[in-house]
């Protein structure tokens, strides 16, 4: 079986900052990112979408740089760059001809050391962000569904409960001070880790990492918020509107083991039984075999992320789109026959070594995989943040597999007895109304 | 809107490093004695391999007898074979850690696949079996059938979708692309028989290209393919003729109606060209300094400056025989007329002014730079490698990109600027809500209404 063997080098400056190096000199192209350790779980009760709007906030200006430079400056060295807002890390990240390297660093350093907007860049970029909720979620079929619906219904904690996208009502109410407020408590180098992957050497990593970042001061680090879940003793189920779609869907999340035990590699062997494409049970059973559904998909942390990305808890999570000629409790029951069979009759070895295999191949592609195709080994980026910022080893990129690989049928099976129980799960309907529906 | 660098801001940013080569990797090109074309790469950056098989016939050729035709064909052809279920299939691509799909575009039917290099000898047979012999059962072809009829509702109450299909409609008239997607009633009227003989004609070695990056030696990939598709009869379909197309002149407007939106989808459009085309990089410069990226011009306005939208875009799309350029926007409903006033506003400011130095710069590096930012990974390069032999372009035309956009100038974007980005006789779509979007609609041009389902509507009448 051919292993992969990704180099990795990291060090710590003086002010906190980690840095990850790794260097693939295949190609004249390197790929940057800086993780800060908050995402819109975090944001602060009473802000909804805050953590996502500052992530805009961002781009309009820093120490030296002022509105759009960023975005000038990387285009015009021949890059693209963008910044992304999960569960537990805010994003920014470049991928450029590797002779813009030393560039790129200048511009990440300007923004971690200071952020220098105004009120009207705040009125432009709440403009953008109630725009892009609309796009995505407001004005489009089966917007938000399941990644919205699920968690107030799942969740008691506000933290994991809430609207990540925001209220328009708490995007209206933000404001300046809040924003350098956030980013004083937040963007401190202790509370980041600095990715540098392609085109460089580990040395030259380092030195350029401490001639940009090593000044920039470091706040304390930041007052972890509680995301702990009191322990659920029934299923939950909530009903929303679908407003323009024309089939009814249905979303089931599991309460998933904690991240990094023995039950979390057996969870993901079940995820991939599950939800690994049309060979998957859940495909299989109700879009193949039974034909209630027209479209099923899923997985651990499915749809904002993956079985790596997230810090505190998470679920597996099934979503459905079924024909109107079957009721949701009706698709349920299929659904329910997928899981009680593997509960009752476990999985083959044959069947487990299958999965084994495709979860290795996926992950090699995951690392690889570019953004959209246009950001190389964005995802070994992802892995190597998450694991430095969650776990303190982005070295795990190397070892990760081997936990999964050595998961047998037994604890598969229990996996399935223990976490896919109807007290454990939250469920969501999305109903459409009349006018697409009725015919 | 001035981009100039203070001077005060030149002096804190490193300057660029010099340049290191970029080296495109050595393509081992072969056509096997039935016709298959084969380009093949090595790339040891994950040891897997990446591959799509391409027919040169998509929904463009069925058009006229049964719209969409290729692509249901694709959806059946992977759901079994004269030996193996469609439950085997999927169980023996999840054996060699593979993912498969198979899609049909305007041109093209394809069947993309990738999974572990050990095991690349099971995945070319089972690849090349889906490619000849393909057994069409009818019980699948009845259930994707139902599926895509869901499908198709749903893609109905898409805005995007909507505003696509409507644009190339008016942008194409009777030519086959006009034709985004099939109604209810052409999917249900489709026969199984129609499906093979769709397959037999076009999915021909005389008429494919295979394309595989991956984890492996050229010499030895050479041989495995040898071996799997060697022995496949050769054949190769007739080239359809297609009609002319429509005059295009005057501004014209089209809404499609969906009640109770939020928001308007805005797509503005006309013909443009071929990638084989003489003008296409010095269009492509042009979209790119108009659209086509976060720092040109219409974001900055629209976005960067007023709010209006969260990703507007242009986009030079190429089709086999023609082309079109696009401009998009989703914008709040009350500002759908101001942002098309900025929209013909840049595209006029492109074909009267010519674009300055430092932007001039700015631009080229950027699409000279992104352009080899995929080199480094197996998806990155099959797409490069097909984009070139799907279009035949150039066998030097990676290596020479970027010298050639580097030589373009002002004049040569002015030019392209007053050529295709033609404002005067732009196609405008708008799907939103009628009663919010009427009037400032025929502010524009002449106006025709049409529900989700392509119907025309009553100008005046009410939502």
């Amino acid at each position: 079986m051919a292993r992969l063997q990704i180099p990795i080098e990291t060090t710590t400056l003086g002010n906190g900052l980690r840095v990850v190096v790794a260097p693939d000199a295949a190609a004249p192209v390197v790929t940057v990112g800086v993780y800060y350790n908050i995402g819109f779980r975090l944001e602060p009760r009473g802000r909804s979408g805050f953590a996502h709007l500052f992530e805009h906030m961002m781009f309009q200006g820093s120490a030296n740089a002022g509105k759009m430079m960023h975005i000038k400056l990387i285009n015009s060295s021949g890059g693209v760059l963008n910044g992304s807002t999960h569960y537990d890390v805010t994003n920014y990240f470049e991928a450029v001809p590797s002779n813009a390297l030393e560039r790129v660093l200048w511009l990440e350093a300007d923004r971690m050391r200071a952020l220098k907007v105004d009120e009207e860049n705040l009125r432009n970029q709440r403009d953008v962000v109630k725009e892009e909720v609309r796009v995505n979620v407001l004005n489009q079929p089966y917007g938000g569904f399941p990644w919205l619906d699920l968690p107030p219904v799942a969740y008691r904690n506000w933290h994991n409960a809430h609207n990540f996208y925001g209220d328009f009502a708490d995007l209206d109410a933000a404001t300046l001070d809040d924003v350098q407020a956030f980013f004083k408590t937040y963007y401190a180098p202790s509370n980041a880790v600095l990715l540098i992957l392609g085109d460089v050497q580990p040395e030259e990593g380092f030195a350029l990492a401490e001639r940009y970042f090593q000044d920039i001061p470091s706040g304390p680090p930041p007052k972890p918020a509680d995301v702990s879940e009191p322990p659920q003793t029934e299923e939950h189920r909530g009903v929303v509107e679908e407003k323009f779609g024309t089939l009814p869907a249905l979303a089931v999340g599991y309460h998933a083991p904690q991240r990094r035990t023995p039950d979390w590699h057996a969870a993901a062997m079940l995820d991939q039984a599950l939800h690994g494409g049309r060979a998957g049970r859940v495909y299989r059973r109700l879009v193949l075999e039974k034909q209630v559904a027209v479209d099923t998909s899923g997985g651990i942390h499915y749809p904002m992320g993956d079985i790596f990305d997230y810090n505190g808890p998470t679920q597996m999570v099934t979503r459905i789109l079924h024909k109107p000629e079957f009721s949701a409790d009706q698709t349920l029951a299929v659904f329910d026959e997928a899981v009680g069979e593997l509960q009752q009759q476990g999985i083959s070895v044959e069947e487990l070594e299958q999965v084994k295999v495709k979860f290795r191949s996926d992950y090699y592609s995951q690392l690889e995989g570019g953004r959209g195709g246009y950001m190389p080994r964005y995802g070994l980026m992802h892995c190597l943040a998450c694991f430095a910022l969650f776990d303190r080893d982005p070295q795990l990129v190397n070892t990760i597999l081997e936990g999964f690989l050595e998961v047998t049928p037994a604890q598969v099976q229990a996996a399935a007895q223990k976490y896919l129980v109807p007290r454990n799960r939250a469920i969501v309907i999305r109903r459409p109304v009349a006018k697409g529906a009725a015919r | 809107m001035s981009s100039v660098l203070t001077s005060d801001l030149r002096a804190h940013v490193p300057a660029l490093g010099p340049e290191r080569p970029v080296v495109w990797p050595r393509r081992t090109r072969r056509t096997l004695v039935n016709g298959l074309q084969v380009v093949l790469v090595e790339s040891h950056t994950i040891p897997k391999l990446t591959a799509e098989l391409y027919f040169r016939s998509g929904n463009a050729v069925t058009a006229r007898q049964a719209p969409g035709l290729a692509e249901m064909t694709a959806a059946v052809v992977r759901t079994g074979t004269v030996s193996r279920s469609s439950r085997q299939i999927e169980e023996d691509l999840r054996r060699m850690g593979a993912d498969l799909g198979t899609s049909a575009g305007a041109d093209t039917s394809a069947i993309s696949f990738s999974g572990l290099a050990e095991f690349s000898k099971g995945l070319l047979e089972l690849v090349v079996e889906l490619a000849r012999n393909a057994s069409f059962p009818p019980d699948e072809f009845e259930r994707e059938r139902r599926q895509r009829v869901e499908e198709l509702r749903i893609e109905r109450t898409t805005p995007g979708f909507l505003a696509g299909e409507r644009l190339r409609k008016v942008l194409f008239g009777q030519h086959p692309y006009a034709l985004v997607a099939p109604t209810e009633a052409q999917v249900e009227s489709y026969r199984r028989e129609q499906l093979v003989e769709f397959y037999g004609e076009h999915y021909r070695p005389g008429n494919a290209l295979l394309v595989a990056v991956g984890d492996f030696t050229a010499e030895n990939m050479v041989e495995q393919i040898e071996r799997a598709f060697g022995n496949w009869p050769a054949g190769k379909p007739a080239e359809p003729e297609n009609p002319p197309l429509p005059e295009t002149r005057g501004r014209h407007v089209y809404l499609v109606h969906l009640a109770d939106t939020v928001q308007t989808q805005i797509l503005v459009g006309n013909r443009a060209i071929t990638r084989r085309h003489p003008d296409w990089l010095r269009l492509s410069l042009a979209n790119s300094l108009y659209g086509g990226a976060f720092n040109s011009r219409l974001v900055m306005n629209i976005r960067e400056q007023k709010g209006y939208t969260y990703s507007p875009r242009s986009t030079v799309h190429a089709l086999r025989q023609h082309g079109y350029f696009s401009i998009h926007a989703a914008v709040r409903n009350a500002v759908a007329a101001a942002t098309l006033a900025e929209i013909f506003y840049e595209l006029d400011r492109m074909r009267a002014l010519p674009v300055g130095e430092e932007e001039l710069t700015d631009a080229r590096n950027y699409l000279s730079g992104v352009f080899s930012l995929g080199l480094g990974t197996q998806d990155g390069l099959a797409a490069q490698l097909a984009t070139v032999y799907l279009n035949e372009l150039p066998e030097d035309y990676l290596e020479t990109y970027r010298e050639k956009i580097r030589a373009l100038t002002a004049d040569d974007v002015l030019a392209a600027a007053r050529k295709y980005f033609d404002s005067a006789n732009a196609r405008i779509v708008l799907v939103g809500d009628r009663k919010e979007l009427a009037e400032q609609a025929a502010l524009f041009g002449e106006l025709e209404v049409f529900d989700a389902q392509g119907n025309r509507l009553q100008g005046g009448e009410a939502g």
